[in-house]
């Protein structure tokens, strides 16, 4: 009520201010004088109501939703993002009164309901009448100015840029300078009065980069070695022999799987196994280790497969455009299309151009000179890439892959294919056979389960009921069903008797009724099968009946669908043991040599905007090209007519004229050896993202990573040989400088110090492996445990995959909805989305993990097991744990506190025996253990 | 050192330090008097309780998710022209995609009665929560975008059937902080892996502190739920103390070298936030302290409703001790409500395994006064055709479904918006996904077009571009 009188009084308001207004203005409003004064009328009191009612909230007085505003006659004469809405005269042909009709499933307005029929017979009216509207945009319309950048705005904006060609800095403290990137970092502390820290120790050294080039600690060997070598280049000997491990690729192979959002499964709507997935890790981990031209490596992952070389590497590399979490069961195709092509431009533009293209799909970017018209010319691109195989599994679609198996493995495969089938056939056909002897013995005591079924009502309890069903050997599910079954069917006419009975308690006369009639009924159906076996009824209609009831599957005697309800322990262990046996079988069964991949499909010269984003409301069509902010030629590019267009936008993106490239990358080198980007938004070059805090050094870096060949080996030689990376962390209060750094910077942005960083998930899990001598550093290799395709956990939500390989943790499964615990917890990236810069979050569940799972307390009574097993005293036992896991000699007061520990739980076992149990002992090295590799010493880099 | 001393210890390290559950607040160990000082000391925790928008009508929420898709044409929305032409084909246009192939209309196979004060009809399978009509809102027009399990379920969970997006929980964990900082924040009891797993409840780009904490999944009984690495079987708690008092000692040293570091004293302090919730979680979960008088209100007593009843009894006492936001899932081995075929059996068993203890777990919160201020919702991802599959099932429907809530601030004994005659589209007052959530958040005292969040270029909303309030369900 209250609701109608508030509008009613709205369009009161409304119509007298729209008099005075067309009052006021009558000499600039044409139309008002054209409008015939009838006309007129109808427009003020039958349609301005209703558009007021029903439209204004979210197109009227400022509000403009999809574009469209209709309070004015212009509003609706231009119309919104989906085109004009009205055609003076032609309701068929408006878009307007097509939304108001409600037909068309994708337009419907408004959208809290059908208007009534009346109503819209009035607009219908009024636009077949040329829609006269005497309404003009009133001038304090606060419409939504235009936003973003525009093109010629952003070819000055800082990353679009060409790449400059900077003299390196003078500096006052020119001993400091080993490297130029020296004399950058030093100029900018210079201007601020600060002082770079003074190189870390030795031992801090040695820790710092091989847990950064290896992702592991150094060995209490490699330590000493490196203490000892008093040579010039001893840094630079421990830089190449990490960088020659094959142990260098693992890490930061890890990096760009990352920035890739590699993952073994779908994940999202349905979790199916990327079983292929692996083969592109190893590529990615293969092509660190070689340190593969980046420029290279990028045209192979964008378009491996068209490049004149293509091999199966190159085919592998381009699993990257489908790794994406995709919603493989969606029913709309083409909705499916425009979500994947989206995915993939979103990963395309975050990891190589650090741009976010996935805000352009629906309107022209907010904040970045990127244009709707850009967006749909790389989507052309992708459109006619096929990410998607012609196969599926019922309503899951299969993405693409290329298979390179030999005849001989399909063969070999068929084989192992049946033998899944056999075994799976095994399992149903042992539940059905348990089904069917239910169902009979049911059938058997059909009388019984209706005698009982009178002792109890429905809402008695299963419990209860069980005590009634147990002592006649009756099932108490089926007997519990059966009384609901009774209820609900009140009108079954076969069932009256029962009903009349039980209203009596007369379970005797049940009996009497029931018994002879199903007896009767099962001799006289099996006689009559027994001249028939294809016989389903009997003809006599007294007896139908009852044969119909005791023969219906789902009738009172129904056995329980799910098999924990309908089987005993044994029957139930004994089906869970032939399923378990098949996925087994399944799950370690080999699949035919295949890459996830992408292939060229039909060429799109052009794709229309989508209006809105939407698949079903096409604009304009625009022709493929590269986005306009970032050509650095004028001439349009040529695109092959036989191809996708791929290979040409990688080879642009990969040209050394293109601003964002090398920036993005070399930017993301620098974030993982020093935990802070030079642009902090590693993955953002646009005016969200961050200023680089040192745009010189960036673009130095950038020139000199081109100049050796876009080689990510060369960088880390640059960047490593530095003062900066060799500075102290938390020299704090310290500081010999005159000006207090934390003040000055707080951030440490002009990197006086090095950031002390914690290990990141897979850091943290292997170094606890290696200290404890578990870790088992073998490379590559199928690693999840599934089958291609198959089920994670369908519908179960049993999670099989098992985490307790003691391989590198780059080896282990990246479930899609199910992280691995650790990894969870340690802010492992959404394996979703593009990442190049990953959080670091301290919550007590981290803390629950190190001190309650069995990786970490296995690991520590390992490592207290080995210590016990070296020579020497306690003390000589607690140096080498200190050794082993912070990398360094125990202070004597550390040693003391240690040696404490470990007597004051020993002790407690002595009061209670005559010597130190053994067990309380190595249990007692176990808690030093896990204290050390819990303590924060461990967990961060320094 | 002094009670005095060790408190304002205690309160710097807060101060400078960002942990907890999600992120650590010492409420607890600061005691209850503190806790004042702690509501203004928002900067330092985020999750310490929020001011929301505006004067909320609920303080906490619990969903009691029904995976699969409950049937509206046979629980809250009867269709009496079922009946009438019962076996025809639909005399309307059916959605262009629909997940599988449709056939003629079905009817119900229960009967409806009218229930209450409110006289507003219920199917026969729900008898106990019937009884609770008269505080029920029960909303027959929602509709969502997808027809696939896991697209709807992304959908109704995140607001997003196409992109990884920040769970519902999260987003109003984000925005109002939690009252319990000894408790996670955001709970789901027994959530299913499949169909969006994680994502379901997961933060995407919000801070990893709106994270929900689930508790098991379903392929676990309600009574082996746990919290991970929760508890630990083999050292006794008398040696863990004495080795976290070891670590906290290595640790105290690093600091005396490095001097003042947030993320060193954060860390610290969640060993010591960990030990707590060791005993904490447990006990909450630990619903033996109930009466058996509650327990068979729940129907805890009884193997069909025993495992579902715990779930409720759980999330009461999560509830009470100022959880925000809780969500149960009933969910079996099956895509339980997902009645394709059968619909008759499966209905009734999912239906048994339930009434009860929602019923219960309404009562419960009536007479504990915590209704007022807490919203209960309930429903599927989507709901099912009036068409059937087969002979005797019905496919998913996202077109027009309903969902119902009751407690805090919504209108009680009332049915909001409207299918069609048929039940296939919602038609009036149309409840879009996205307004259910716009709701929701006004109800907690939210603008939906104000909680947002800057991610790649671009600020996010769980309503995205839209969302309406219903303002005419508020009571």
């Amino acid at each position: 009520m209250i609701r109608s009188v508030s509008s009613f009084l709205a369009i009161a308001i409304a119509f007298s201010t729209a008099n005075l207004l067309s009052a006021q203005e009558k000499k600039a409003d044409r139309s008002t004088l054209a409008i015939d004064a009838g006309h007129l009328e109808f427009f003020e009191k039958e349609v301005r109501p209703l558009l007021i009612k029903h439209c204004y909230e979210c197109h009227g007085n400022g509000e403009v939703d999809g574009g469209l505003a209709v309070d004015y006659r212009d509003g609706l004469l231009q119309g919104g993002d989906s085109g004009v809405a009205i055609i003076p005269g032609k309701p068929d042909e408006s878009l307007f009164i097509e939304a108001i009709r409600y037909k068309n499933e994708d337009m419907q307005m408004p959208p809290d309901g059908k208007i009534s029929s009346a109503e819209i017979k009035v607009l219908e009216k009024w636009v077949a009448m040329g829609s006269p509207d005497p309404r003009e945009k009133s001038t304090e319309g606060n419409h939504k100015a235009a936003m973003g950048m525009s093109i010629v705005e952003g070819k000055q904006f800082w990353s679009f840029l060409p790449i400059s060609n900077p003299d390196v800095p003078m500096v006052k403290n020119k001993d400091w300078v080993k490297s130029p990137i020296d004399a950058f970092i030093l100029a900018k502390l210079e201007e601020k009065n600060l002082k770079p820290a003074p190189r870390a120790a030795k031992t801090t050294l040695i820790r710092r980069v091989t847990l950064d080039l290896i992702g592991l600690p150094p060995t209490p060997q490699e330590i000493d070695a490196f203490v000892a070598d008093q040579t010039p280049d001893a840094f630079e000997k421990v830089v190449e022999r990490l960088l020659d491990s094959p142990q260098y690729g693992v890490r930061w192979g890890r990096h760009w799987l990352d920035v890739v959002r590699y993952a073994d499964s779908n994940g999202l709507d349905e979790n199916l196994a990327y079983g292929n997935a692996w083969r592109f890790r190893d590529y990615v981990i293969n092509s660190y280790n070689n340190d593969k031209p980046f420029d290279r490596f990028l045209i192979e992952q964008l378009a491996g497969d068209l490049l004149p070389d293509s091999n199966r590497e190159t085919i592998t590399a381009t699993g990257f455009l489908v790794l994406g979490a995709k919603v493989l069961a969606e029913p709309d195709r083409e909705k499916l299309m425009m979500d994947t092509i989206d995915e993939q431009l979103e990963a395309v533009g975050k990891a190589f151009l650090g741009m976010s293209f996935g805000c352009v799909r629906c309107h022209d970017h907010k904040f970045d000179p990127v244009k709707q018209s850009d967006y749909y010319a790389l989507g052309a691109i992708f459109k006619g890439t096929k990410t998607f195989a012609d196969s599926n599994t019922g309503s899951i679609k299969h993405w693409h892959e290329h298979s390179f198996a030999t005849p001989e493995e399909l063969k070999s495969l068929k084989k192992i294919d049946a033998e899944i089938a056999k075994k799976k056939s095994a399992a149903a056909s042992f539940k059905n056979k348990a089904v069917v002897k239910l169902r009979n013995e049911a059938r058997t005591k059909a009388t019984e389960y209706l005698m009982a079924a009178s002792k109890f009502d429905t809402s008695t309890s299963l419990r209860r009921v069980d005590a009634i069903a147990e002592p006649l050997g009756l099932h108490a599910r089926i007997l519990h069903h059966c009384r609901l079954h009774l209820d609900y069917h009140r009108d079954d006419s076969f069932f009256k008797t029962w009903h009349e009975l039980n209203a009596k308690q007369d379970q005797q006369g049940i009996e009497q009724h029931y018994r002879p009639l199903f007896e009767e009924a099962e001799t006289a159906f099996q006689t009559a099968r027994k001249k028939d076996p294809k016989v389903k009824k009997l003809d006599d209609a007294r007896l139908e009946p009852a044969r119909a009831a005791l023969y219906d599957l789902y009738g009172f005697l129904e056995v329980p669908a799910k098999p924990e309800f309908a089987f005993d322990q044994k029957t139930l262990s004994e089906y869970y043991r032939l399923m378990e046996e098949a996925r087994i079988l399944e799950s370690n069964a080999p699949d035919a040599t295949s890459v996830m991949s992408v292939a060229d499909g039909t060429v799109q010269r052009e794709l229309p905007v989508h209006i809105r984003g939407s698949h079903r409301n096409l604009g304009k069509p625009v022709a493929r090209e590269f986005p306009e902010v970032m050509r650095t030629s004028t001439v349009r590019p040529v695109f092959r007519s036989d191809q996708s267009g791929r290979l040409e936008l990688a080879r642009w993106m990969a040209s050394t004229s293109h601003p964002l490239t090398s920036r993005v990358y070399v930017n993301r080198i620098w974030r993982w050896h020093f935990g802070a980007g030079i642009v902090k938004t590693t993955d953002n070059f646009g005016k969200i993202g961050s200023q680089p805090t040192h745009p010189e050094l960036l673009d130095w870096l950038a020139r000199r990573f081109m100049e050796t060949g876009w080689s990510t080996k060369q960088m880390h030689r640059l960047i490593l040989s530095s003062s900066v990376y060799q500075m102290q962390s938390q020299t704090g209060h310290g500081q010999t400088s005159q000006v207090d750094p934390h003040k000055v910077d707080p951030e440490n942005d002009l990197l006086w110090e090095f950031r002390i960083q914690r290990l990141e998930a897979e850091q943290l899990r292997d170094a606890v492996l290696a200290v404890s001598d578990r870790l088992d550093i073998s490379l590559g290799g199928k690693t999840v445990p599934l089958r291609n395709r198959q089920f994670v956990f369908n519908h179960t939500s049993v999670d099989h995959t098992k985490y307790d390989s003691l391989r590198r943790a780059v080896y282990l499964p990246v479930i899609r909805n199910n992280l691995y615990t650790l990894f969870e917890q340690f802010d492992f990236p959404d394996p979703t989305t593009p990442t190049g810069s990953r959080n670091t979050t301290t919550v007590a569940p981290q803390a629950l993990l190190m001190l309650n799972s069995p990786l970490i307390m296995e690991s520590a009574e390992k490592l207290a097991k080995n210590l016990l097993k070296q020579p020497g005293d306690d003390v000589e036992k607690i140096r080498l744990a200190y050794r082993k896991t912070l990398g360094r000699h125990p202070s004597k007061q550390e040693s003391k506190r240690a040696l404490g520990f470990i007597q004051g739980i020993s002790g407690l076992a002595m009061l209670n025996a005559a010597k130190v149990d053994p067990i309380q002992k190595q249990r007692a090295w176990a808690l030093l253990c896990q204290a050390l590799i819990s303590s924060n010493e461990f967990i961060y880099v320094r | 050192m002094s009670i005095d001393f060790a408190l304002q210890q205690r309160r710097m390290l807060l101060k400078t330090s960002a942990v907890g559950f999600g992120h650590l607040a010492l409420t607890a160990m600061l005691g209850q008097e503190a806790i004042a000082e702690q509501k203004q000391n928002i900067s330092s925790n985020p999750l310490a309780p929020k001011q929301p928008h505006f004067p909320p009508r609920a303080k906490r929420i619990v969903f009691l998710f029904m995976k699969g898709g409950p049937s509206h044409v046979d629980t809250f929305d009867p269709k009496p022209m079922l009946n009438k032409h019962d076996g025809t084909p639909p005399p309307f246009d059916l959605p262009k995609v629909t997940f599988a192939k449709q056939g003629n209309l079905l009817k119900s196979p229960w009967k409806f009665k009218q229930r209450g004060q409110c006289g507003l009809p219920v199917s026969e399978l729900f008898p106990h929560v019937s009884k609770h009509i008269d505080d029920l809102c029960i909303l027959r027009s929602v509709h969502g975008t997808n027809p696939a399990h896991g697209g709807a379920l992304l959908k109704i969970h995140t607001g997003s059937d196409q992109f990884v997006r920040p769970s519902m929980g999260s987003w109003i964990t984000y925005g109002l902080g939690t009252e319990n900082q000894n408790l996670p924040a955001f709970i789901t009891i027994c959530p299913t892996l499949a169909h969006g797993g994680v994502n379901n409840w997961g933060t995407a780009f919000l801070p990893a502190y709106c994270q929900g904490t689930p508790i098991g999944n379903a392929s676990l009984s309600a009574a082996q739920a746990k919290v991970k690495h929760i508890s630990n079987a083999r050292i006794d708690p008398q040696l863990q103390r004495k080795q976290l008092d070891l670590i906290a000692a290595m640790n105290q040293d690093l600091l005396q070298e490095t001097g003042t570091n947030q993320a060193l004293e954060g860390r610290l302090n969640s060993f010591e936030l960990a030990y707590r919730m060791q005993s904490t979680m447990p006990e909450v979960q630990d619903i033996s302290q109930e009466t058996s008088a509650t327990h068979a209100s729940y129907g805890i007593d009884d193997p069909v409703t025993e495992d579902f009843g715990r779930q409720c009894l759980m999330a009461r006492r999560f509830l009470e001790r100022g959880v925000r936001y809780v969500q149960v899932t009933h969910s079996d081995s099956e895509v339980q409500w997902d009645q394709h075929g059968n619909l008759y059996q499966g209905h009734t068993k999912n239906a048994s395994e339930v009434d009860k203890p929602i019923a219960g777990f309404l009562e419960d919160l009536k007479n504990r006064g915590l209704l007022e201020d807490t919203l209960v919702l309930w429903g599927g991802e989507f709901g099912r055709t009036p068409t059937s599959q087969g002979t005797n099932g019905r496919d998913h429907n996202p077109h027009g479904f309903t969902m119902w809530m009751a407690g805090a601030g919504v209108k009680g004994g009332y049915a909001y918006g409207a299918t069609d005659d048929f039940g296939y589209y919602a038609i009036e007052n149309k409840m879009h996904v996205n307004d259910l959530h716009a709701t929701i958040l006004h109800i907690l005292g939210i603008d939906h077009e104000r909680l947002t969040y800057r991610y790649a270029s671009r600020d996010f909303r769980l309503t995205d571009l839209a969302g309406r309030v219903a303002k005419d369900i508020l009571a």
